[in-house]
C-alpha cells in the first residue's frame, strides 16, 4: 500500500454514501431472511426468490458508491481516478461480501439455491451497476449518479424479468434445463460489465462523449 | 489588443467542444501570464467550459493547450498540470459532515500532499489565508454560503499551485467579504498565473491586469483593462431624457440618464468605464463598427 | 406616503384569484413534460410500443382469445408503473436535492398543491398505457381467427397499476426525503408480493396485489373466468386515490375536502378487497360443471361438408378452420373413412377453473374428435393428428393408443395435406425432432411414435403427395389393421426397408410393448 493511498484511507472511507450502502444491505439481509420467517416446510423457489431479491438490493446500494457531492473540486486533482474509484470500491467490498455471505447462510439449507450460480448474479448484477455509474461520471458532470443508476438498475431487472426471450433468459430457476446456459450468459455479462467499468474509470485525454441526456446528467453541463 | 507583457505561461490554440449540437467552445486560443487575467462574459458565453478545459476537468474536442509547459493531451502531462493546478469550480460541493480542515486536508491529500505534519502545516496556512481558521473545526453543513466558498478557495488554494483557475469566486459574498477575496486574489496573483471568470466588472477593474471577453464560445476581446476601457471612449453620454438612439441606458442615482452607444452629435460626453467598455464589446454591431 | 401612489401599475395583474387550481393544472403539465423526459420512463415506453407490436404480430398470435388476451394487458405497465413511480419521486425530492425547498415552499403554490400537481403529472402516462392497452387489444380483436369478450376492468388493470404506482413514488417522496427509499422500498415491495401472495389468485390475499395474472394452459369461456376484474379495479382506484390523498395530507394538505377525500378512498378500497375476497369461487360452480361434463348443452352445432361442428358460443366462428382440416386429412383417407361423417366436439376441463391444467380423456364415441379452445400454430397439427387417428382407429380412445405400423397412415394423413409437412411434423411432435421415436401431441392424450415409423412418415412426406394417396386409398383396409407390421406398411406405401437390425427392433416395437 502506498503512502498516498494509506493517506487516504480515512477520508475515503468518511465520503462513502454510507446511508445508501446500509439501506441496500439492511434490505438484503431482510429479504434474504423471508423465507426463515415463513412458516411451512422450506420452499427452494422463495430461496431463489429472495436470494435474486438480496442480490438486486445489495447492488441497489452500490449503485451509489461513487455518489460523491465535491467531484467538482475532486476530479481536477493529481491522484488519479482508477485509484480513487478503485478505493471507493475495495472499502466497500468487505461489507458487501460479508452481507452475501450472511444473506446466503440466512436462507434455510434446504430452500437455499446453488451458492456459487446465485454469487455469480450477484457480482455481475452488482459489477452491472457500478460499471453504470462508472460511465455516467465518464460522459457527464453528474456528481451523483445513484439515482438514475438506481432507476435504470431497477428498470433493467424488472425488464429482463418480463421481456427476455426464452433464448436470451437470464432468470431461470435451478431445475430449468437453460440453468447451465443462463449462468454462461450471466458470466458474459459479468465480463463485459467488468470490461465497460475499467474502462470508465479511465479518465479520457480526448473528447468522447454522449450528448449529455437529460435525466443522466444531474446537472446538465454548465456554460 | 496589445500582446503580454511577460512570457505566457498558459496557451491555448484552437479549442472547441461542443455540448449536443451547439459549440459550448468555438475555436478559442488565449494565452495567459503570470497575474489575474479576468474572463468576462454574459451566461452561456462559455467562460465555465473554457474553465473547466484548462482545470483537465474535461478534454476539448480540438485543440491543444500547455500550462507551465505541459501538455494535458498526454496522461503524464495531466498529471504534472494537475500537480500545480488549483481548481475552484461554479458550484463546488462539499462533504457536509467533514469539517473545514478535514475537507481541505482531504484534497490536500488528493494533491498529492502525503507527509502528514507538512500537509496540516498547509492546510492551516490557507485556512488562515481565506480568514477560516476560527471555524476551522466546524462541519461544512454548519458553515454560511459565504464561509463555504471560502473553503473551496482553500481548497483550490492548498499546495501552492502555479495556475489557479477560479469560477465566479465571488458569486455570493457580501461586499467585506467580497473585498477580502479580491485581496487574496491579488496576493494569490503575485508570481502565479490566476484566470478568474466573473459577472462583475469592478473584480476585474479593481484585480486583473489583463481581460478576455468572451460571447457565445468564440474570444471578442483580449487585452489590458485599460484597453477595454478606451473602447467606450466617446461612446458614453449623460441626457436629461432616455435616448431612443441609445444601445443601453439607464437612469443613474443623479436623475439624468447614462447612455452607451452611438452618441448624437451634441452630446454630453462623459468618461467610460470598464463596464461600459464590456457592453459595447458584447454589442456586436458596435464593435464591428469600432474595429474598422 | 406617496412613494405608494408613485408605484407605477404592473402591467400584467395574476389573471386568477390565490387558491385558484389553473397554477397547479399548469405545474402538473411542466412536471409531466419533465416525467415523460426521463430515461427509465422514454425507454421503457418505446421498448412496449416494440413489445406490442412484435407481441401481436407473431404467429402464435393469430387466434387471439380476447378473454385472455386483456388479462395478458397488464405485464408491460407493470414497468411502466415502476419508471414512473421512480421519475415521479425523483421529481418530487428535486427541489429538496437541489436545495430550492427553501425559497419554493414560500411560493404562492403551497407544498401540498404542489404534490397535488405532481400526482396529476402521472396521469398523462396513465392515459398513455390506456390507449397502449386499447391499441393492443382492439388489434388482436380485429384480426379475423379473433374469438371472446374482453372486459373492461381486465383492460383497465393496466393503467390502474400505473396510477397506483405513481402514487405511491409521490407518497414515497413526502414520507422519506431520500432519493434512495423508493428504489429500496419497492424492491421490497415487489418481493414481499411475490413471498405473500403468488399472482395465481388462488386467495384473497392474491388479489390484493396490483396484478392477478392466472394463466392456464387452455382459455375457457369468458363466462366461466369468475374473475373479480370489476372489483379489483374499483380497488386499484381505491388504493390510488387513497396513496395520493395521502400524500397530500402528509404534505399539509388538511382542508374538509382532503378529509373528505380520504375517508371516501379508503372506503373505495375496502369495497374493492371485501367485493374481489368474495369474488372468486374456489372451486367447481354449476356453470363450469355443465361446461366441462355436458358441454352439449351449451355448445351450438353447425354442419359443414358431411361433418358436425359443435362449439361453445363463442367459438362458431372458428368452425370454418376446423373443417378446413378435416377436410384435407379426409381427403386422403381412403375405405368408408373418406365419406366418414364425423363430430368435431369442444371440449375443456373448467372444474378448477382458469388454473387446472389437467389433461381431456379422449373421446369414446365412434366418429367424435376433440378440438380445444386455443387454435393456429401447432394446435393445427396437433387437431389434424387427432382426427386422422379417429379415422383410422374409429375413436379417440382407440385412437391414442395407438402404437403399431397404424401410426404410419395416421401420421402420414394428418400431415401429408399440409403445405409446409416436415415444419408441421416438427412441431406436432414434443421434442421437435423429425427423427427417432417422439411423443405427438393431440388435443386430448398424446400418441407416441418409434423411430421406425418416424424413419417411414418422413419418406413419405418427401414423396410427391398424389403418388403416395394413391397407394393409401388402395392399400386403406390393409393400413388401417393393427395386424399390420411396420415393415409390411413401409413396403405397401413403397419406402425402401430400414437395415436388417433397425427392422428386427421395430418387429418388436409392433408389439406395443413399449
Amino acid at each position: 500500500m502506498t503512502v498516498m493511498t494509506r493517506a487516504l484511507l480515512t477520508p475515503v472511507l468518511r465520503t462513502l454514501p454510507w446511508r445508501a450502502l446500509a439501506g441496500g444491505g439492511a434490505t438484503a439481509l431482510l429479504l434474504a431472511g423471508i423465507p426463515r420467517m415463513l412458516s411451512g416446510a422450506p420452499d427452494p423457489w422463495l430461496g431463489l426468490i429472495s436470494l435474486r431479491g438480496a442480490a438486486l438490493a445489495l447492488a441497489l446500494g452500490l449503485a451509489f458508491l461513487l455518489d460523491d457531492p465535491a467531484r467538482h473540486i475532486t476530479s481536477a486533482v493529481p491522484v488519479r481516478r482508477p485509484l480513487r474509484v478503485g478505493l471507493r470500491v475495495a472499502l466497500a467490498l468487505p461489507g458487501a461480501a460479508l452481507c452475501w455471505t450472511a444473506a446466503v447462510f440466512l436462507v434455510p439449507e434446504e430452500a437455499r439455491p446453488p451458492v456459487g450460480a446465485l454469487t455469480l448474479e450477484a457480482i455481475a448484477t452488482a459489477v452491472f451497476a457500478l460499471a453504470s455509474a462508472a460511465l455516467i461520471i465518464q460522459r457527464s458532470t453528474a456528481t451523483e449518479p445513484g439515482v438514475a443508476v438506481s432507476t435504470g438498475l431497477l428498470s433493467t431487472a424488472a425488464a429482463a424479468f418480463l421481456l427476455l426471450p426464452d433464448g436470451w433468459a437470464l432468470l431461470v430457476s435451478p431445475d430449468d434445463p437453460r440453468w447451465t446456459d443462463t449462468h454462461e450468459r450471466w458470466a458474459m455479462l459479468l465480463t463485459v460489465a467488468l470490461a465497460v467499468g475499467t474502462r470508465a474509470c479511465v479518465e479520457p485525454l480526448r473528447a468522447w462523449r454522449l450528448g449529455s441526456f437529460r435525466g443522466r446528467a444531474q446537472q446538465a453541463a454548465p456554460l | 489588443m496589445s500582446d503580454l507583457p511577460t512570457t505566457p505561461t498558459v496557451s491555448a490554440s484552437g479549442l472547441t467542444l461542443r455540448y449536443g449540437g451547439t459549440a459550448a467552445l468555438d475555436d478559442v486560443s488565449v494565452r495567459l501570464g503570470e497575474g489575474v487575467t479576468g474572463l468576462l462574459g454574459p451566461n452561456g458565453a462559455g467562460k465555465t467550459t473554457l474553465l473547466r478545459v484548462l482545470a483537465t476537468a474535461v478534454p476539448p474536442d480540438k485543440g491543444a493547450f500547455t500550462v507551465l509547459g505541459n501538455d494535458p493531451g498526454t496522461t503524464a502531462g495531466r498529471q504534472e498540470v494537475r500537480r500545480a493546478l488549483g481548481y475552484l469550480p461554479q458550484a463546488p460541493g462539499f462533504h457536509p459532515d467533514f469539517t473545514a480542515f478535514e475537507f481541505v486536508d482531504y484534497v490536500a491529500i488528493l494533491k498529492e500532499l502525503t507527509d502528514r505534519t507538512a500537509r496540516h502545516r498547509e492546510v492551516r496556512r490557507v485556512l488562515d489565508d481565506v480568514a477560516l481558521s476560527d471555524v476551522r473545526g466546524k462541519r461544512i453543513k454548519k458553515l454560511s454560503g459565504g464561509m463555504r466558498q471560502r473553503v473551496a478557495l482553500a481548497a483550490a488554494l492548498v499546495g501552492d499551485p502555479g495556475f489557479l483557475v477560479l469560477d465566479e469566486p465571488t458569486v455570493g459574498l457580501d461586499p467585506e467579504q467580497r473585498m477580502r477575496f479580491r485581496e487574496l486574489i491579488a496576493r494569490a496573483g503575485e508570481g502565479r498565473t490566476v484566470l478568474l471568470s466573473t459577472h462583475q466588472t469592478e473584480d476585474v477593474a479593481m484585480l486583473c491586469h489583463r481581460v478576455i471577453v468572451m460571447v457565445r464560445g468564440r474570444v471578442r476581446f483580449e487585452g489590458t483593462p485599460a484597453e477595454l476601457t478606451a473602447r467606450a471612449a466617446g461612446r458614453v453620454w449623460s441626457s436629461t431624457e432616455r435616448d431612443p438612439g441609445a444601445w443601453a441606458g439607464w437612469r443613474t442615482g443623479t436623475g439624468s440618464f447614462r447612455n452607451v452607444g452611438e452618441p448624437p452629435k451634441d452630446a454630453d460626453l462623459v468618461e467610460p468605464t470598464l463596464e461600459d467598455g464590456y457592453l459595447l464589446t458584447l454589442d456586436g454591431e458596435a464593435s464591428e463598427v469600432a474595429a474598422a | 406616503m406617496s412613494t405608494v401612489l408613485e408605484t407605477p401599475a404592473r402591467a400584467v395583474e395574476p389573471a386568477h384569484p390565490s387558491r385558484s387550481w389553473a397554477p397547479v393544472f399548469a405545474l402538473a403539465r411542466f412536471e409531466a413534460r419533465e416525467l415523460r423526459m426521463t430515461i427509465p420512463l422514454f425507454g421503457l415506453s418505446i421498448l412496449y410500443v416494440a413489445w406490442i407490436v412484435w407481441d401481436t404480430t407473431q404467429r402464435q398470435g393469430d387466434y387471439p382469445i380476447l378473454q385472455d388476451v386483456d388479462r395478458a394487458t397488464p405485464g408491460m405497465p407493470l414497468l411502466i408503473g415502476l419508471a414512473v413511480m421512480l421519475g415521479v419521486n425523483r421529481a418530487v425530492l428535486r427541489s429538496r436535492r437541489c436545495d430550492t425547498d427553501r425559497h419554493f415552499d414560500v411560493l404562492v403554490v403551497e407544498p401540498w398543491r404542489r404534490t397535488v400537481a405532481h400526482a396529476l403529472s402521472i396521469v398523462p402516462a396513465v392515459l398513455f398505457t390506456a390507449v397502449c392497452v386499447l391499441v393492443q387489444f382492439i388489434w388482436a380483436a380485429l384480426k379475423p381467427g379473433a374469438a371472446g369478450h374482453g372486459s373492461p376492468a381486465e383492460l383497465a388493470v393496466g393503467p390502474l397499476t400505473v396510477l397506483l404506482f405513481g402514487m405511491l413514488g409521490v407518497l414515497l417522496a413526502r414520507l422519506f426525503r431520500s432519493v434512495f427509499a423508493a428504489p429500496v422500498i419497492l424492491v421490497l415491495l415487489l418481493f414481499g408480493m411475490l413471498f405473500v401472495a403468488p399472482s395465481s389468485g388462488s386467495n384473497w390475499t392474491s388479489w390484493l396485489g396490483p396484478v392477478v395474472t392466472e394463466s392456464g394452459s387452455n382459455p375457457l369461456p369468458s363466462d366461466l373466468l369468475e374473475r373479480p376484474a370489476a372489483w379489483h379495479a374499483l380497488y386499484l382506484v381505491g388504493l390510488g386515490l387513497t396513496l395520493a390523498v395521502l400524500a397530500v395530507l402528509v404534505s399539509g394538505g388538511r382542508t374538509t375536502v382532503v378529509k373528505a377525500a380520504i375517508a371516501g378512498s379508503v372506503a373505495l378500497t375496502v369495497v374493492g378487497v371485501v367485493g374481489q375476497s368474495a369474488g372468486t369461487p374456489a372451486g367447481s360452480t354449476p356453470a363450469r360443471d355443465r361446461a366441462t361434463n355436458a358441454p352439449e348443452k351449451v355448445q351450438t352445432c353447425l354442419k359443414r361438408g358431411g361433418s358436425t361442428y359443435c362449439a361453445f358460443p363463442e367459438w362458431t366462428g372458428r368452425t370454418a378452420d376446423w373443417a378446413e382440416v378435416v377436410d384435407r386429412v379426409q381427403n386422403l383417407a381412403g375405405g368408408s373413412a373418406g365419406g366418414e361423417r364425423l363430430t368435431v366436439r369442444q371440449r375443456i376441463d373448467a372444474t378448477y377453473g382458469l388454473t387446472s391444467d389437467t389433461l381431456i380423456s379422449p373421446s369414446t364415441t365412434p366418429g367424435q374428435v376433440t378440438v380445444g379452445t386455443s387454435w393456429g400454430g401447432n394446435r393445427v397439427p396437433e387437431f389434424a393428428a387427432a382426427v386422422a387417428s379417429v379415422l383410422v382407429a374409429g375413436n379417440e380412445k382407440a385412437g391414442s393408443s395407438v402404437c403399431d405400423a397404424r401410426m404410419v397412415t395416421i401420421m402420414w394423413l394428418a400431415l401429408g395435406g399440409e403445405s409446409d409437412p416436415m415444419t408441421a411434423l416438427r412441431n406436432v411432435r414434443l421434442d421437435d425432432s423429425v427423427s427417432g421415436s417422439a411423443i405427438v401431441l393431440s388435443p386430448t392424450e398424446s400418441m407416441s411414435m418409434s423411430a421406425e415409423q418416424t424413419r417411414i412418415v418422413v419418406e413419405l412426406l418427401k414423396k410427391p403427395r398424389y403418388s403416395v394417396a394413391g397407394k393409401v386409398k388402395a392399400k386403406w383396409t390393409e393400413l388401417t389393421s393393427p395386424r399390420t407390421t411396420t415393415a409390411r406398411v413401409a413396403e405397401l406405401l413403397g419406402v425402401p426397408a430400414a437395415d436388417k437390425s433397425a427392422a428386427k427392433a421395430e418387429a418388436d416395437g409392433d408389439s406395443c410393448a413399449e
